[in-house]
C-alpha cells in the first residue's frame, strides 16, 4: 500500500498536479483527487454529485493518542475547543461572522487518533470559508484569560458526559488494558487532568507548534466542487503555511501477557454493564488481520448473532449488546459491552460472551453466514453515502488514518476476499486469555 | 467499525387536522440507488387512553422491533440484516412514523418485510413482554438514569403539560406500561392504524408503479375514521414554577421553558424562527445565550433555545422531521453547570431572556440572523430521507414546500415582525424551571432566599463583565412554587 502511495505521490510531485483515481467497481465510488503542497498540506478533493453544498473537514492526525507527556491528557480536544478562539485577522465575532454569512453547519470533535473540523456551506461561500480556516489553522492567537475560561467549558463537557455509565466502563477498560501507551487515557482526559487545565496555558501553545503544522493535515473538501478551483483556493490561502519539525515518540505497549479485570462502582441505580475486551491489531489495508475482526463482530455480535438471538430476543438476559473492533493507528481493542436487565445474570452473559470468542477462534464460519455479514457491509456502506456531509464525514476518519480514500476501498476489498478460514485465523492469534480484560459496571449497593 | 444496535426507541408524533379518507402520498422521485419511506400514521402519545400511557409507543415497536404472523422477530432481523436495513418507529405526539431505507437492489424484498410488519403484526407475548422492559428501561434507566439533560428536559414538558394530553412522556409512564396487556395494544391498532389515517412518504428510485401499490396494500388496514384529540390550551405557570430534581449526580441541568400559541403553521412562526435562531440556535457558537454564558463566561458546554419540539438534541446536530405538534414550547436548554454555579446560570438565563424581551434584536442581529436561516434551511434537508420527512411535516402544517416556504418567508420579514413577536410570545416570567442536581434542598433554599448569587472566575475578567456579573447575581426570582422530586418518581405515574 505505501509503496503504491508513494509512488503516486512521487508522481504527483513531479508533475505539480494531482491525480485522479479511478472509481469503477469500487465502494467509495465517487470520484475524488489528491494534491499534496510542497508544504506537505495534502488536499483531498470529492465530487458527490449532489448539488450546491460543499462539506470542508480539516483533519489534523492528532488526538489523545498524542498526549505523551504525563498530566496533559485531554489536551488535544482541549486544543480543539482553543482553535475556535481567534485570530488577529479574524477574532472570535468575526470568525463566526462569516460562518453565519454563509449559513454554515461548522463544529469539531476529537479521537483517540485525530481533531477533525467541519463546516457545511454553500458551495458560493467556499472562498469565503477556506480563508477563515487557513487563517485559524496559520495563526491562532489567544489570551491566557481565553484560554483559561475554556478549560471550563471543557469541564462542563466532561460533567455532561458523566452521567453515561458506557463512558465511564470504556474509560476504566482503556485505564486497566493499556500500561504504557497513551491510548490508556480517553480522549476527554483523567479528570485531574481536566481540572488543572487552567494552569497549562504555556503548554497550549507549544500542542499547536508541534501538531497544527500542514504535514499533520488532510483538507478535505467534499461535494459540489471542481478540483482545479479548489486547488486554486487551497495554494492560495494555505501556501504559506510553514512545515514543522517535532517528532513524537509515542510509547509503545507491552505485550499483555497475563488476563486483567476491572470494576465500576456506579453512584446511582442503573443496569449492569458487562465488557470483554482483547488487544487488537491497527488499522491495516493490505494486512488481513484488522479487517478480518470486523467480519468477526458482526458475525458473532450484531443483531444477526446467534448471541444476539440467545441474550437479547429469546432469554432476554440483555438489552443492549454491542462489538466494536474500532479503527486506530496503533494496536487498541476489540471490545463487546452488553447491558444485563438482572444483576443475577451477569456471571452466564459474560461466560456467553467468552463462549463466542472461544466458538471463534475453534471451528470457521459458515460461510453463508460470513457472506451475509459482507452484503450488510457493503449496503450499509452504500445507505450511508446519502449526502455530501455524510460522504465527508465517513471520509474523514479513513484519511486520518491512511492520508486517502483510497484505504476505504481497499478496506472493502479485503473485507470481500476473506473467507473463514482467514477470519479464525485472526480469532486465535487475538483473542487469547493472555490479551483479554474484562469489566463491569454496577451500581454500588445495588440488587 | 461497530456492530451495536440499541433496543431502545423512543418517539414523538403529531395530530390532526381532518386530513381525508383516502391514503394520502408524498413523492419525491429521483434517479438514486437507494429508497426511502416514511409511513406516517397520523396518531401518538397524545392518543393514549387514559392509565394506558404508553401504548402508542409500544404499538409502534411491536409492529418495528417485533415479529409478523408470518415471521418471527429473529427471522425478520436476520432478513434484515444482509441488506443493512431497517425498520425504525418514532412516536411523539401526534405523529407515529415507520422509517427505513434501502438499495434498489432490495427493494422488493425490504417493502415485502416492512408492508407485513405494517399489516400483519405477530403480536407475540415473548416480543412484548421484551419491548415492555425496554420501555420501561427507557424511562428508568435511560433517562432518570443515564441522561441528565435529557432528563430535564422530559420533565420540563410533563411539568408545562401536566392535565393535558401531552403530559406524559413519549414512551409512556411506568406504572402505566407495567398493567398494559397486547389487547391494549391490539386495541389501538386497530382504531389508530386506518387508511384515513396514513400518508406515505416515498422518496429516491423506486418504479413508477410503487407508491399506487403501497396504497393499495395498505389499504387493507381496518377502516376507520381519522383520529384526532382536543387539546386544551395549558394552562402557563404563575411567575416561576421551580421543579428540582433530587439525583445523586457531578453537575447541574437546567430547563427552562413556557407554552407558545406558534407552530410552524402560524403567521409568526417566522419571525419566532428568527428570534430563536438568533438567542440560541442549536448547537451553534454564535448564539447569543451560547456566547455570554459558555463563551465568555466559561459557565458550560452549550446553552441553547427552541420553538419546536427537539428530542436528543446532544446526539445530533439537526432535529428529526415527523415531530409535528398542534401545540410548542419555547424551551431554554441549559448544559450542566459546576452545581456551585446552578444559582448564576439560571439567573444569567433568565437575565438574557428578560433582555431580549424588552430590547429585541438590533437591525444588525436580525439581518445576520436572516440570512443565515436562509442559506441554513439547506442543510436540513441535506439527504433525501429527511427532504421526505419535512415534506410530510409541510403537509401536516400547510405550509407548501419547506425550504421554499422558509426562504420567501424571511425574505418578506422585517425587524419590527420579529420584535413584535417577541413581545407577543416570550417573556421572562409565568413559566416552568426544572432543575436536575444533587443537594436539592440547597437549590430550593437559594432560590428562595433571594440571596444575590456569584460566580468565580479561573482568570481575570474585563470590569464590564463583573458589573454585569453583579446585575445578575441580583437578578429577582419571583416563584410561585418551588417542588423538590426524587428522581426515581419522575416519569412513574
Amino acid at each position: 500500500m505505501w509503496r503504491v502511495l508513494s509512488a503516486a505521490l512521487v508522481a504527483v510531485l513531479l508533475a505539480g498536479c494531482g491525480s485522479k483515481t479511478e472509481t469503477a467497481g469500487k465502494v467509495f465510488a465517487f470520484p475524488y483527487w489528491i494534491d499534496d503542497l510542497p508544504n506537505g498540506l495534502r488536499l483531498v478533493t470529492v465530487n458527490t454529485g449532489f448539488p450546491n453544498l460543499v462539506a470542508l473537514y480539516t483533519v489534523v492526525q492528532s488526538g489523545s493518542r498524542n498526549e505523551i507527556e504525563p498530566g496533559k491528557s485531554g489536551f488535544a480536544h482541549l486544543f480543539e475547543h482553543m482553535m475556535f478562539r481567534g485570530t488577529e485577522k479574524f477574532p472570535p465575532a468575526k470568525y463566526e461572522a462569516v460562518l453565519q454569512a454563509a449559513g454554515a453547519q461548522h463544529n469539531a470533535y476529537t479521537t483517540d487518533d485525530r481533531t477533525v473540523y467541519h463546516a457545511v456551506i454553500p458551495k458560493e461561500d467556499l472562498e469565503s470559508v477556506l480563508m477563515i480556516e487557513a487563517d485559524r489553522f496559520q495563526n491562532l492567537k489567544y489570551a491566557e484569560e481565553a484560554f483559561k475560561t475554556e478549560t471550563r467549558a471543557v469541564l462542563g463537557e466532561y460533567n455532561k458526559n458523566s452521567t453515561n455509565p458506557f463512558y465511564k466502563l470504556e474509560e476504566a477498560i482503556q485505564e486497566t488494558a493499556f500500561t504504557r501507551h497513551t491510548y490508556r487515557h480517553t480522549t476527554m482526559g483523567f479528570l485531574k487532568d481536566v481540572e488543572d487545565m487552567p494552569n497549562q496555558y504555556p503548554y497550549s501553545l507549544t500542542f499547536f507548534d508541534r501538531w497544527y503544522r500542514p504535514e499533520h493535515v488532510i483538507l478535505c473538501v467534499v461535494g459540489d466542487v471542481e478540483r482545479q478551483a479548489v486547488l486554486a483556493l487551497v495554494k492560495k490561502h494555505y501556501g504559506e503555511w510553514k512545515r514543522g519539525s517535532y517528532q513524537a515518540g509515542i510509547p509503545a505497549e507491552p505485550a499483555q501477557g497475563e488476563p486483567k479485570t476491572t470494576h465500576v462502582d456506579w453512584p446511582t441505580p442503573t443496569l449492569p454493564l458487562v465488557a470483554v475486551a482483547f488487544k487488537a491489531p491497527a488499522y491495516d489495508d493490505e494486512n488481513k488481520e484488522s479487517a478480518a475482526l470486523d467480519l468477526a463482530a458482526f458475525h458473532s455480535f450484531s443483531e444477526n448473532s446467534d448471541l444476539y438471538r440467545r441474550l437479547v430476543i429469546e432469554e432476554q438476559k440483555v438489552d443492549v449488546l454491542d462489538a466494536e473492533n474500532p479503527d486506530h493507528v496503533d494496536p487498541y481493542l476489540f471490545y463487546v459491552m452488553a447491558r444485563v436487565k438482572e444483576a443475577k445474570d451477569v456471571d452466564n452473559v459474560r461466560q456467553q460472551i467468552l463462549a463466542t470468542f472461544e466458538a471463534l477462534r475453534e471451528k470457521p464460519l459458515e460461510a453463508a453466514r460470513l457472506e451475509e455479514v459482507k452484503s450488510h457491509l457493503r449496503y450499509q456502506f452504500a445507505l450511508g453515502l446519502n449526502s455530501t456531509a455524510r460522504a465527508a464525514n465517513i471520509v474523514a476518519p479513513f484519511v486520518a488514518l491512511k492520508r486517502t480514500p483510497e484505504t476505504i476501498n481497499k478496506r472493502y476489498a479485503l473485507y470481500g476476499a476473506m473467507t473463514p478460514g482467514d477470519v479464525q485465523v485472526a480469532a486465535r492469534k487475538f483473542f487469547t486469555p493472555q490479551t483479554r480484560t474484562l469489566a463491569t459496571l454496577s451500581h454500588k449497593g445495588g440488587k | 467499525m461497530r456492530t451495536g444496535k440499541n433496543a431502545c426507541v423512543t418517539g414523538l408524533l403529531l395530530a390532526a387536522v381532518a386530513w381525508g379518507q383516502q391514503i394520502e402520498v408524498v413523492e419525491q422521485p429521483s434517479p438514486s440507488p437507494l429508497v426511502n419511506f416514511r409511513i406516517l400514521v397520523k396518531t401518538g402519545a397524545a392518543m393514549d387512553p387514559p392509565g394506558k400511557q404508553g401504548v402508542a409507543a409500544l404499538t409502534a415497536a411491536m409492529l418495528s422491533q417485533g415479529g409478523t404472523r408470518q415471521m418471527s422477530y429473529d427471522q425478520i432481523v436476520r432478513a434484515l440484516f444482509p441488506m443493512a436495513a431497517s425498520v425504525n418507529a418514532q412516536v411523539d405526539k401526534e405523529m407515529t412514523v415507520f422509517s427505513g431505507a434501502t438499495h434498489t437492489d432490495n427493494l422488493e424484498k425490504y417493502y415485502g418485510l416492512l408492508s407485513a410488519m405494517l399489516l400483519e403484526p405477530g403480536w407475540r407475548e415473548d416480543d412484548f413482554r421484551r419491548l415492555k422492559t425496554d420501555a420501561i428501561n427507557f424511562l428508568r434507566v435511560e433517562l432518570q438514569g443515564n441522561n441528565d439533560e435529557e432528563l430535564g428536559k422530559e420533565a420540563l414538558y410533563g411539568r408545562i403539560y401536566q392535565g393535558h394530553p401531552y403530559a406524559h412522556q413519549s414512551t409512556g409512564t411506568v406504572t402505566a406500561l407495567e398493567k398494559l396487556t397486547l389487547d391494549d395494544l391490539k386495541a389501538f391498532y386497530r382504531q389508530n392504524y386506518t387508511p384515513a389515517n396514513l400518508v406515505i412518504g416515498l422518496a429516491g428510485g423506486y418504479s413508477k408503479d410503487l407508491p399506487a401499490r403501497v396504497v393499495k396494500d395498505l389499504s387493507r388496514l381496518a377502516p376507520g375514521l381519522a383520529q384526532a384529540v382536543v387539546l386544551p390550551q395549558p394552562k402557563p405557570a404563575s411567575k416561576l414554577r421551580v421543579t428540582i430534581i433530587e439525583k445523586n449526580t457531578r453537575a447541574t441541568a437546567i430547563s427552562i421553558g413556557f407554552p407558545i400559541s406558534v407552530n410552524r403553521s402560524s403567521p409568526d412562526w417566522p419571525a419566532l424562527l428568527v428570534a430563536q435562531s438568533y438567542f440560541g440556535q442549536h448547537r451553534s457558537s454564535k448564539s447569543y445565550l451560547y456566547q455570554r454564558l459558555r463563551e465568555l463566561r466559561g459557565l458550560n458546554y452549550g446553552d441553547y433555545a427552541y420553538i419546536e419540539y427537539f428530542p436528543r438534541g446532544m446526539f445530533q446536530f439537526e432535529p428529526d422531521p415527523n415531530l409535528g405538534r398542534r401545540q410548542q414550547i419555547f424551551q431554554i436548554w441549559i448544559r450542566p453547570v459546576e452545581p456551585a454555579n446552578g444559582m448564576f446560570a439560571l439567573k444569567a438565563a433568565l437575565y438574557e431572556l428578560d433582555k431580549l424581551v424588552s430590547r429585541g434584536l438590533s437591525s444588525e442581529n436580525f439581518e445576520s440572523t436572516r440570512q443565515f436561516l436562509s442559506k441554513f434551511v439547506n442543510l436540513l434537508t441535506h439527504t433525501s430521507s429527511a427532504q421526505l420527512g419535512y415534506a410530510l411535516d409541510s403537509k401536516y402544517y400547510g405550509v407548501g414546500e419547506f425550504n421554499g416556504f422558509v426562504k420567501a418567508a424571511l425574505a418578506k420579514l422585517n425587524l419590527t415582525d420579529v420584535n413584535t413577536a417577541v413581545k407577543r410570545h416570550l417573556r421572562a416570567t409565568d413559566l416552568d424551571i426544572v432543575i436536575v442536581t444533587k443537594d436539592a434542598a440547597g437549590m430550593k433554599r437559594a432560590i428562595l432566599s433571594g440571596a444575590p448569587s456569584g460566580l468565580t472566575y479561573v482568570a481575570p475578567k474585563p470590569k464590564e463583565v463583573l458589573e454585569e456579573d453583579k446585575s445578575i447575581g441580583h437578578y429577582k426570582l419571583e416563584t410561585s412554587a418551588v417542588h423538590i422530586v426524587k428522581v426515581d418518581e419522575v416519569f412513574e405515574k
